[in-house]
């Protein structure tokens, strides 16, 4: 309120209150930014029209692009002082912030989505060139994609057996057992190690079809040729466990810490009121670690979008894209094939599928605590 | 002149003109003699010792060279760099040098042999270490985003179209030439492969072609030719010379036994590799595809349509697919690492198509179980070729149609040009790069498990070999297989045009689904077709085809 405000001379020359700002001022500020703002655009614009070779004025390189960004950067901050005193002040402090965000992940973004539109190939002799949508279409058509998506699918609904199995180490863990601290350290020690270095000790070591312990075994369980990675449905599987061998610690040690969170007097009031262990479990502990569980399994499914390392170190996708996940498809067609344009769309693709389904997968989620609950 | 030493010397690079000629037959004897007449005013005696001395390092049949061993050689085979080059005199100079580190060789090796030159020169090295699957990637990156940050490259020819193409590799200096003596080069590796534009840009350290390793001992069982008489098998038990008896063999193998071990004959690589797997599809088509009246067997040189398509390289998509289910259970996921170091070497299968590093490691390499029972040859013949320009097979008159395929071209050192705009720095960079292309170093890099081939005329000198410690029979029998591919009329030649890893790429991925079962042979070709067409069109069709023609030597 204006009559609360103490006199203008009492404050420091730019810790002004927004309402006393005198209009040259702000006039001023806006002029600074908008100025700033004209010139980055217009850097931005030459030097796309330089490399794309329409006009010849330009810079060699985009680091004047990335002064113009700076400068804009400094105008915005004085620009905001300037129009909006204390306040601007304020928003000094996330300043760097907000320039950090918009280089390393707006720009990038945009710039992917506009790479995406290109058809840019890194042997080309014409660079990028604009293609509209006909990635998008070869995308669509695409049967090796699709295939990709459909291994995503059931990848992801691995997690399910893999959260059954968090839960029962978890709840054994959680028990007064034996040497219980040791085997905590014994559980974790997977998720510790970097996944190619599973792959190589447990996927083409342990695993080998000749000379594999695994195999061995295998062979005298009467698996004639335990050949783990050259059949379809048995590579999956292989991979699923690799992936599960090395993440199921990660869930186990949350849900473990949900139930050491656990109040005690809750279920001895369950003993109490005679419930056996069985209906102790569904009654009373499944129902309140649901938020725990619910947490684990969404933070475990994003992990397994992600999945790549495990299957390039041991099958590069195969047999025939059998176990090829999205980003390793995609990692081949940038690594190998060098299409950065197309693959970029393809990531991009993948990247609005996944915000889609984490969001949807959020709601569910909630709603099915509430339910339970 | 006998015809024998007149085709030991054709063999051996010399012109017919060379040979009649009264003062170049000298030349030409020597180089068949591996002697050489190189600009290196050093006396024989002297080099043939130096030879003899760095052979023994570490000796063959004595374990696998360590990286003491590598300084060693680098050491003694320093006189040619003192020759051009004064102590100290590249203080201050820093390089980078990217390369591979495939089998803990290449770059690995590299870094042994220049920790003496870096002592003796001041100069200081810095390594970038690739995986080959990860090469191309790295490589086309750096030239696409203009971010080349290293001064010298180890490459392959089949890169020059990308690279030397585009004006970022530095031309090589006369003096380089002297010292590497330029002209020891085995013929098929002298320009116009190493040059662009008329330039020369490489320092070769490789030569390469599939050759076809065999395990003598598995084709000299008497059991097993009981086994194929009383089968009904075509002909004697024996090496197969035609790629329809390489598959008679393996599907006969399946189920055999041999010394108390499953026996496995020919081993296929259908895992993905970088785009480097497509060799071996390649060196089971060029005796079906490569016609000898027709340079061009993977392009329609005229509009760059693919053959990949065609009837012959169908038949060789055809046979890998009818040939797995008698490989090993797990072959579907090898990769030409794995059939050549931890199958083939291990003692797993008796036939594989590889460049001659087998050759150079069944007896030096530690993981070796077959050193006294390998033979080699050409790649396997065809009883017929299909004609890409009548659209038919045909029967040669002559017998079998046989291609090696030369597949890659061998690697190669070459210096950047954004070392030019520095005079010492060009010239530290070239002397590294002379260094490891040095003719003396390269007997040894031959010789022992080191990622390169035979590629010199006085690589092929067989008392060298057996001197140092190698078997005659069996290193006459390497050198044979590799001169003669390397000679062969109808070599199969690589296309170095841009992007051709891509090409290659792309056809691997499109191959491991079609060996997967995922689609019939003519399938998969044909999406391979597409895919390659859609490619050309990106990089761009016209100049493909100048280039393409240009490697061909028909432009």
């Amino acid at each position: 309120m204006a009559d609360q405000i103490l006199p203008t001379k009492d404050w420091p020359a730019n810790a002004v209150p927004s309402d006393l700002i005198p209009p040259g001022r702000k006039r001023l500020g806006w002029a600074v930014m908008a100025a700033a703002t004209l010139g980055l655009l217009a850097t931005i614009l030459v030097q796309i029209l330089y490399k794309s070779e329409v006009d010849t004025i330009g810079f060699e390189t985009w680091r004047p692009v990335v002064y113009a960004y700076v400068l804009w950067g400094v105008a915005l901050g004085i620009g905001q002082v300037l129009t909006r005193g204390e306040d601007g002040q304020r928003a000094l402090f996330l300043l760097p912030a907000l320039l950090f965000t918009i280089a390393m992940v707006i720009f990038p973004t945009l710039f992917g989505f506009y790479i995406a539109l290109t058809d840019w190939n890194l042997s080309s002799f014409s660079g990028r060139r604009f293609n509209g949508l006909d990635n998008f279409w070869q995308m669509l058509a695409d049967p090796y994609y699709r295939n990709a998506l459909f291994n995503m699918v059931l990848y992801v609904l691995a997690v399910l057996v893999e959260y059954v199995i968090a839960f029962g180490l978890a709840l054994l863990l959680n028990a007064q057992i034996r040497a219980r601290k040791f085997f905590r350290v014994v559980f974790l020690m997977p998720l510790m190690l970097s996944p190619v270095a599973v792959s190589w000790m447990v996927g083409k070591s342990l695993m080998e079809y000749r000379f594999g312990p695994a195999a061995t075994l295998a062979r005298h369980l009467g698996w004639e040729n335990p050949a783990f990675f050259s059949d379809p449905i048995i590579a999956r599987i292989s991979i699923m466990v690799l992936d599960a061998w090395t993440f199921i610690p990660f869930m186990m040690i949350m849900l473990l810490a949900g139930l050491q969170a656990m109040s005690r007097e809750i279920l001895e009031a369950a003993r109490v009121d005679g419930a056996n262990a069985w209906q102790t479990f569904w009654q009373v502990t499944f129902p309140l670690m649901l938020p725990v569980s619910v947490t684990a399994v969404i933070l475990r499914i994003i992990f397994k979008l992600k999945l790549a390392d495990i299957i390039i170190t041991v099958t590069s996708g195969g047999p025939g894209g059998a176990t090829d996940s999205v980003s390793s498809f995609i990692y081949r067609e940038y690594r190998d094939r060098s299409n950065v344009g197309y693959g970029t769309m393809l990531a991009m693709a993948y990247l609005v599928i996944i915000i889609v389904f984490v969001t949807w997968l959020l709601k569910f989620a909630n709603r099915f605590v509430r339910n339970v609950n | 002149m006998r015809t024998g030493l007149y085709d030991k010397l054709v063999r051996a690079g010399a012109t017919r003109r060379d040979i009649l000629k009264g003062a170049a037959s000298m030349a030409a004897i020597a180089a068949a003699s591996g002697a050489g007449l190189g600009a290196f005013t050093r006396p024989a005696s002297a080099a043939s010792e130096l030879r003899s001395k760095i052979l023994q390092i570490p000796g063959v049949g004595k374990g696998q060279p360590t990286d003491a061993d590598f300084q060693k050689v680098g050491e003694l085979c320093l006189e040619a760099t003192k020759a051009n080059v004064k102590q100290g005199e590249f203080a201050g100079v820093e390089l980078t040098f990217m390369g591979l580190n495939n089998q803990n060789l290449h770059n690995v090796l590299f870094r042994g042999f220049l920790k003496p030159w870096e002592a003796y020169t001041g100069a200081k090295i810095s390594w970038i270490d690739l995986a080959q699957a990860d090469y191309n990637a790295r490589l086309q990156q750096s030239i696409a985003t203009g971010t080349v940050d290293f001064d010298i490259i180890e490459m392959g020819a089949p890169f020059e179209g990308d690279v030397c193409g585009k004006g970022l590799t530095s031309e090589m200096p006369d003096w380089v030439k002297k010292q590497i003596d330029f002209d020891d080069l085995v013929n098929y590796l002298k320009p116009p492969v190493g040059t662009w534009d008329g330039k020369q840009y490489r320092v070769t350290i490789d030569g390469d072609t599939h050759n076809f390793n065999y395990r003598t001992d598995v084709f000299a069982d008497a059991d097993l030719a009981k086994q194929w008489k009383d089968g009904g098998g075509a002909g004697e038990w024996g090496v197969p010379k035609t790629w329809q008896q390489v598959q008679a063999v393996t599907k006969f193998l399946k189920g055999k036994k041999f010394k108390g071990q499953d026996v496995y004959g020919y081993l296929d690589a259908p895992k993905p590799w970088g785009g480097f797997g497509f060799y071996f599809l390649g060196s089971r088509a060029t005796a079906y595809a490569k016609h000898p009246d027709d340079k061009a067997w993977l392009f329609d040189a005229d509009t760059m349509k693919p053959r990949i398509n065609n009837p012959a390289w169908v038949r060789a998509i055809q046979d890998v697919i009818d040939a797995l289910p008698s490989e090993p259970a797990d072959q579907i996921n090898a990769d030409p690492n794995t059939t050549g170091f931890q199958q083939f070497l291990a003692g797993t299968g008796s036939m594989i198509p590889w460049w001659g590093d087998i050759g150079s490691n069944v007896k030096t390499n530690d993981s070796s179980v077959i050193g006294d029972v390998t033979g080699f040859s050409i790649l396997p013949g065809s009883d017929d070729v299909y004609n890409s320009k009548t659209g038919k097979w045909e029967k040669l008159a002559s017998g079998p149609n046989y291609s090696p395929n030369c597949a890659y071209l061998g690697w190669g050192v070459y210096v950047m040009a954004r070392v030019d705009k520095d005079e010492k720095k060009k010239k530290a960079a070239w002397s590294a790069a002379a260094h490891l292309g040095g003719k003396d170093l390269s007997i040894w890099t031959a010789m022992y498990p080191s990622g390169f081939q035979p590629y010199r005329n006085s690589h092929f000198d067989i008392p060298e070999w057996v001197a140092a410690g190698y078997d005659e029979a069996f290193i006459t029998s390497y050198l044979k297989s590799e001169g003669d591919s390397y000679n062969h009329p109808n070599a199969a030649i690589e296309p170095r045009i841009p992007g051709i890893f891509q090409y290659y790429s792309a056809a691997e991925d499109i191959l491991a689904n079609t060996f997967a079962g995922k689609m019939k042979a003519q399938e998969g070709a044909d999406a391979i077709a597409a895919a390659w067409e859609k490619l050309t069109d990106q990089i761009g069709r016209e100049k493909q085809i100048k280039l393409y023609k240009a490697s061909l030597g028909l432009a």
